[in-house]
């Protein structure tokens, strides 16, 4: 394997790696940037997305039609997956945020912690302590583009994080709603001023940003092979500092810096002891937010604050 | 009148002899029922109490009781829970898994004059304090790392190996050994060791950045979890290399998880002897607990709980000391073979080689005869 | 009224139906294991018509009176205008004499308590009375344990000697922690010492000349205790280790009293109210002349120490350490106990201490149902009763005119 094949594999994990923590970060910022919390069950959602996702697709392959209708199949356990999550957001929204709008930031918090350590126990309780295995619906064949090897889940899974991404920002700068969200995020009471459903727009918010988790989710199970109760934590953390590193509120910014997270991860591990690999991800975050706190691509603090 | 008489001193009489009599074998768990490690520490439980089921009645004894305590592999609740088996008079701990709850617990327990078989901690140093009443069913690290150094070398000649491990007690000291062992034999050059962070799912950096340095053997130092994904990537990215791991990987998921990727994966496990004992037990526990496959682990856990109840029903007694020299004394047959004690606790047990084969793990060499199976 | 409540009930019901079934219905195998499925579906529908009854029933009542206090404020109002040589007495009284009654199992679990209290009083300096949110404070607890155990087992330090060294090394640890923090917002925050508190588990567990890295320490003395003798004539110091349960749970004892005495004396003095006033406005504390940073580092140099003190003290009782005896859901642990006991309450705290640890033990037959209801528990506390158990009582005021102007603001 020479240099430049190395290099473009490097790339190639950094940027499907990236993809992943993208699309969770998205749940955290949408939801951080409407209600202003720090949504900890959102790991313990993109894990229920990964249970589904494996729940149908075993179902799928049982009746035989990942042979026969195999981008049916694919798009059934998306949909579905990403339907139960969305909700799941929104009841979690309904019980354990909404009576806390108004109360103070660390009760709102310490609700959402609590709601993740119910559903990640929840999920332990239901669905087992051990592994889930996905089924292989992909094969272990790779393309090889020059030199690097990209096996085919890895080409779908990068191209559905992208359309989905990109969706999410036609949909939000576009559509109705979508300005809607913007404007309550902005700045609630006047949004509210101007006749918009808060209510309604927060549910919403909450339908979305699990979804995108709980595609996440799937496609975790559909290259890592197997779900497990207690994986959201890591992604989560991840996930988080992607958020923040890009700007929390901001949904390019969000995918910024999922993709710069994945790349300093895989940097680090690809030429650096990679012990220290997971240190290193947390430094960066300390210092994006102690040189430059509004993120990458966020709101300066100023703005935020009138 | 007189009958009456005789009948109600025999009653009375049958009562007392009975209570007299009525000895009590308490068998503590320490395992971590939950957390991460929660499926190893259910196999343990379970394993121990389909032993206590298979060997009740325990002869001088009226009532075996099974006292199940989480450990969750944190040393605080360790010896919480050891303590509090302690205060339910248990007389033998099967326990713990985690080295880091082993270690804890150990004192206490020792202190107390119980009995603690371990059939999950494998660190050197557990058997090394003189403790007289602690075994061990696995084979220790450096047991396993000699294994595995001695199959690389002598049976497939290769020459560079690459270590990854995720910087766990277990995972660590077994890296540390096989550097050791390989240092110490001189044909086989470390060319690189990898760490991953465990509960991590993405390692295809560290394998891409194997896979450029292309070592002969690519040795997996991981849990299971961690293990099965791993395969699946390296897989993808068409690592060129022999993949070997150890025990912890040695679980039904990781075949079921990594489907085809894990053909050809060599891994150091005990010898697991086919005899009818062993296939007793595999049904016995499968209908017991509903379940198709059965964890590494309970089969130690079922072989200590099985030594504790046959020596205690050896020397009929409960105190640590006798049934400590019950133990150690005696040779049992075990289902994960035969089990013989060396005066610190451990067994004289040897890994062989297994190999997956089939979507099976097929036994394939053994380092101490250095013939094929 | 009621038309609306059954409409919502149907909603829910239908909600927790699409939740609940598939998630526990499909486990392992393909077919649907209904039994276990529809059995907490039902649980679930009849707490849903359970609180549509108590609903309705509240709403023939009058409504609640806003300006009377309700019950439980009652009792803690009275409890309140208890000379406290009445309710102190009888609690030491009842510490003291515990180790007497109790068997080990209970006094090690008295012990772990204690060692909970001794955090969550310290976490509550940042977070109750400065108001600055931690989530990585559990790394404090590693310092001191860490600190403790090397230089007993390197040089040789008795636990004296050491303490100090460690309360020292805490604080400076907690000012490298706090110095970056100081003009971040909340949120901002708690990412930010989550972040430390997992560099520093990392480091101790990568660094391995030093630490032992995953191995862990072992092999530290317990905390001796010195008192002199006449032997021979002379005077002669003996040295005593505490090797018993019961000595050691005096030991954490005497430190928590100490700890409690320093909190309490903080709470009132100058440099808590202005710790106050940073945690209430800062922007208008500063303006006042409060010196908000230097008290914000202080209030984490505290903290830190507190935690160093537990640390070195758990390194001792076990005689072991371990990195991941300090992830983060120790924090978490830790941050609970402060929120739900009351933010800036001593007794709440001491309270919910004794509550999140013992009480999880006496259940711990139930495993994993215990850390499900804890969740439960959790955020149910937060939406009925964010002041914690026994609210501090500026913290309550304030809690509840929060909550009073929401419920009677714009909707």
């Amino acid at each position: 394997m020479d240099f430049s094949a190395f290099i473009l594999q490097q790339m190639v994990n950094a940027l499907f790696l990236g993809s992943i923590y993208a699309l969770i970060a998205l749940g955290y910022t949408m939801v951080y940037g409407i209600i202003e919390l720090i949504n900890f069950a959102h790991g313990e959602l993109f894990t229920a997305g990964a249970f589904i996702g494996v729940i149908v697709l075993s179902g799928l392959q049982q009746i035989g039609w990942v042979e026969t209708h195999f981008v049916l199949t694919l798009f059934i356990v998306f949909g579905l997956a990403m339907a139960y999550v969305a909700v799941l957001g929104v009841a979690l929204e309904h019980v354990a945020y909404r009576p806390l709008r108004n109360a103070s930031r660390l009760s709102a918090l310490l609700s959402a912690l609590g709601m993740s350590i119910f559903l990640s126990n929840g999920m332990m309780l239901s669905q087992g302590v051990s592994d889930r295995a996905y089924p292989q619906v992909f094969g272990l064949e790779s393309i090889d583009f020059f030199g690097a090897m990209i096996s085919h889940s890895q080409v779908f899974i990068i191209l559905l994080a992208f359309v989905l991404m990109v969706g999410l920002q036609f949909f939000v700068h576009r559509t109705r709603l979508g300005k809607a969200m913007r404007a309550t995020a902005q700045n609630r009471t006047i949004a509210r001023m101007l006749g918009i459903n808060i209510d309604q727009t927060i549910r919403i918010t909450f339908m979305i940003g699990p979804a995108l988790g709980a595609a996440a989710g799937v496609m975790v199970g559909l290259y890592y092979g197997a779900v497990r109760f207690d994986m959201g934590f890591i992604f989560m953390i991840k996930a988080f500092a992607a958020a923040i590193l890009g700007g929390i509120g901001s949904i390019p910014g969000a995918v910024l810096g999922g993709l710069i997270i994945g790349g300093i991860e895989v940097a680090w591990a690809a030429f650096l002891p990679s012990a220290w690999k997971d240190v290193t991800t947390f430094t960066v975050l300390i210092l994006v937010l102690y040189l430059k706190p509004s993120g990458l691509l966020g709101e300066s603090e100023a703005d935020l604050r009138v | 009148m007189k009958k009456l008489a005789l009948l109600t001193l025999s009653l009375v009489l049958a009562l007392g002899i009975g209570t007299a009599a009525g000895k009590e074998l308490k068998i503590g768990t320490l395992s971590p029922l939950t957390g991460p490690y929660a499926q190893d520490g259910t196999d343990i439980k379970q394993g121990v109490i389909t032993a206590v089921d298979a060997f009740s009645p325990v002869k001088g004894f009226d009532n075996v009781e099974v006292l199940p305590g989480d450990s969750a592999c944190d040393g605080g609740k360790a010896t919480m829970a050891a303590n509090k088996l302690i205060n339910s008079g248990v007389d033998v701990v099967v326990g713990a898994y985690c080295s880091s709850a082993t270690e804890p617990a150990q004192i206490p327990l020792m202190d107390a004059g119980v009995v603690q078989i371990t059939p999950g901690s494998t660190a050197e140093r557990l058997t090394h304090k003189g403790y007289d009443h602690f075994f061990r069913m696995p084979p220790r690290d450096d047991v396993q790392a000699w294994s595995t150094v001695e199959f690389l070398t002598k049976k497939q000649g290769v020459k560079t190996i690459a270590l990854i491990d995720d910087k766990q007690t277990y995972t660590a000291g077994l890296t540390e050994n096989i550097r050791k062992f390989a240092e110490d034999n001189g044909n086989l050059e470390i060319v690189a060791h990898e760490h991953i962070t465990p509960g991590d799912s993405d390692f295809t950096a560290v394998l891409t950045k194997l896979k450029r340095i292309s070592p002969d053997v690519i040795y997996m130092a991981v849990y299971q979890p961690e293990g099965s994904k791993m395969i699946q990537q390296a897989r993808k990215l068409d690592v060129d290399a022999t993949f070997m791991t150890e025990d912890a990987v040695f679980h039904p998921k990781f075949l079921e998880v990594a489907g085809s990727a894990a053909e050809g994966v060599y891994l150091t496990f005990a010898k697991a002897p086919e005899t009818p004992e062993r296939k007793a037990f595999e049904e016995m526990y499968k209908k017991k607990w509903n379940v198709d496959s059965i964890g590494s682990y309970a089969y130690y856990a079922y072989d200590a709980a099985m030594v504790a109840l046959k020596a205690a029903e050896k020397c009929g007694c409960t105190d640590a000391e006798t049934l400590s020299k019950t133990i150690r004394g005696t040779t049992w047959e075990g289902v994960s073979g035969e089990i013989k004690f060396d005066e610190k606790g451990d067994r004289e047990l040897a890994h062989i080689i297994w190999v997956v084969k089939d979507n099976q793990f097929v036994p394939y060499w053994d380092p101490i005869t250095g013939k094929d199976l | 009224m009621l038309g609306q409540e059954i409409k919502k009930l149907v909603i829910y019901t239908i909600f927790l139906a699409i939740i609940i079934l598939p998630m526990l219905g499909f486990t392992g195998g393909a077919e649907f294991q209904a039994e276990r499925a529809f059995l907490v579906f039902g649980i679930g529908v009849a707490l849903l018509v359970l609180n549509l009854i108590v609903k309705v029933i509240r709403s023939h009542r009058p409504p609640p009176d806003h300006d009377k206090p309700s019950l439980p404020e009652r009792i803690g109002d009275r409890l309140h205008r208890i000379p406290k040589i009445f309710t102190l007495g009888p609690l030491l009284l009842a510490a003291g004499t515990f180790p007497l009654v109790a068997n080990n199992y209970m006094i090690d679990v008295g012990i772990t308590c204690l060692i909970y209290v001794c955090l969550g009083l310290g976490l509550n300096i940042v977070v109750g009375l400065c108001g600055l949110l931690d989530l990585g404070y559990i790394a404090f607890y590693a310092v001191g344990a860490y600190s403790y155990s090397l230089l007993n087992l390197t040089y040789g330090f008795s636990f004296w000697a050491a303490l100090p060294i460690g309360v020292v090394l805490g604080m400076i640890c907690g000012c490298i922690i706090g110095y970056p923090t100081l003009k971040m917002r909340g949120d901002y925050l708690a990412i930010v010492t989550l972040g430390f508190g997992e560099i520093i588990r990392l480091v101790l567990n990568n660094w391995d000349d030093l630490t032992a890295g995953p191995n862990g320490l072992f092999g530290m003395k317990r905390p001796p205790l010195y008192y002199p003798t006449i032997e021979d004539g002379g005077l002669d110091m003996v040295t005593y280790y505490l090797t018993s349960l019961p000595g050691l749970f005096y030991f954490i004892l005497v430190i928590a009293i100490l700890i409690i005495i320093g909190v309490n004396r903080l709470d009132k003095s100058r440099i808590g109210r202005a710790w106050i006033a940073i945690r209430e406005d800062e922007v208008a504390a500063e303006l006042s002349g409060v010196p908000t940073t230097w008290l914000k580092l202080l209030a984490y140099a505290m903290g830190a120490g507190f935690a160093s003190v537990a640390g070195a003290f758990f390194a001792a009782k076990l005689s072991y350490v371990n990195p991941n005896f300090f992830l983060f859901m120790e924090s978490c642990i830790v941050l609970s106990i402060v929120v739900l006991g009351g933010i800036g309450s001593i007794p709440g705290i001491i309270i919910a201490g004794f509550i999140l640890i013992a009480v999880p033990e006496v259940f711990r037959e139930l495993e994993a149902f215990r850390m499900l209801a804890f969740g439960a528990i959790m955020t149910t506390m937060m939406i009925i009763r964010p002041e914690g158990l026994i609210p501090a009582s500026r913290k309550k005021r304030e809690f509840h005119r929060q909550r009073d102007e929401a419920e009677r603001g714009p909707q």
